[in-house]
């Protein structure tokens, strides 16, 4: 039975995993080009980054690109794992009892 | 966790919205400014060559050569964006394919005869490494390659009167893909 994830359901967060599951395995994407996409802050977006990869439901890497420090996100199998779960969990509420 | 039904519907309504809006984003980097760069050049080269030019000959070597250039600074650009796992083992095919279409063959068999016959195995070269992507990464990929790779060798090997024009017709299908690619891939 999928159960619903509180860290996942907060409206940004949902906004952000349900964005990064449409990466193929293994694309990762700039941390700007996800804000500018998302409509996010920097800090916004970065404290509920922090959140999900606490949890490891997305991995982040830093790299030099142009000898600029950039942040590339994923989200790791057990983030995909979880989100359908979350996903599942809120189809079955409006299944008909 | 509990939420009403309303809650959850409002919830799968935002999550349908972002991937929505993040497909579109995210197929700007599926490929499509490649196809289209290459076809362009294809098509023009088709042109250029149509007569039997020499000057079309020569011009579309360094068309290639821009091409070549282009296809690094798109690439570059676009990698600051969306970014792929370098895949080794299939970047050890591509130098394979490379090597054995642009070595080993005209030493086995001895260079082109005619321009035309090194244009199209310039064409098969590259549209075998098509074929590779599409098996390894997107299926799109693999039905270009076949498509042009039958398009060339019939027309090299049994049309030769039509081979302009039926690397034409590949250069549009590079085009056409590469437009399907950008506006229509799900």
């Amino acid at each position: 039975m999928d159960a619903l994830d509180p860290i996942i359901h907060q409206p940004a967060r949902l906004q952000l995993m349900s964005a990064l599951c449409q990466l193929d395995e293994g694309q990762r994407v700039d941390f700007t080009f996800l804000k500018d996409q998302l409509r996010l802050t920097d800090g916004n977006l970065g404290a509920h980054l922090a959140t999900l990869e606490s949890k490891g439901y997305i991995s982040a890497e830093k790299e030099f690109v142009a000898r600029r420090p950039k942040t590339f996100v994923a989200a790791t199998p057990a983030g995909r794992a979880a989100f359908a779960s979350h996903v599942g969990a809120l189809q079955s509420i409006l299944l008909p009892k | 966790m509990n939420i009403s039904p309303e809650e959850a519907t409002q919830a799968l309504r935002d999550i349908e919205a972002s991937r929505v809006a993040m497909r579109s984003a995210f197929r700007s980097h599926r490929g499509h400014l490649y196809l289209w760069l290459w076809g362009s050049i294809w098509v023009a080269v088709s042109l250029l060559c149509w007569n039997g030019t020499p000057l079309g000959w020569r011009i579309s070597g360094w068309l290639s050569l821009a091409g070549v250039a282009a296809s690094f600074v798109i690439g570059t650009l676009q990698g600051r964006q969306v970014r792929s796992r370098i895949d080794k083992r299939f970047i050890a095919v591509c130098i394979a394919i490379l090597v054995f279409g642009y070595v080993a063959l005209p030493i086995a068999l001895g260079p082109p005869h005619s321009y035309k016959a090194a244009y199209a195995l310039g064409m098969l070269v590259w549209m075998q490494i098509y074929v590779v992507g599409g098996i390894w990464f997107d299926n799109y990929l693999l039905w270009v390659g076949i498509a042009v790779t039958v398009l060339v060798l019939a027309s090299l090997l049994f049309l030769p009167g039509a081979f302009w024009a039926c690397t034409l017709l590949a250069a549009l299908v590079l085009v056409g893909t590469g437009s399907y690619v950008r506006y229509f891939w799900r």
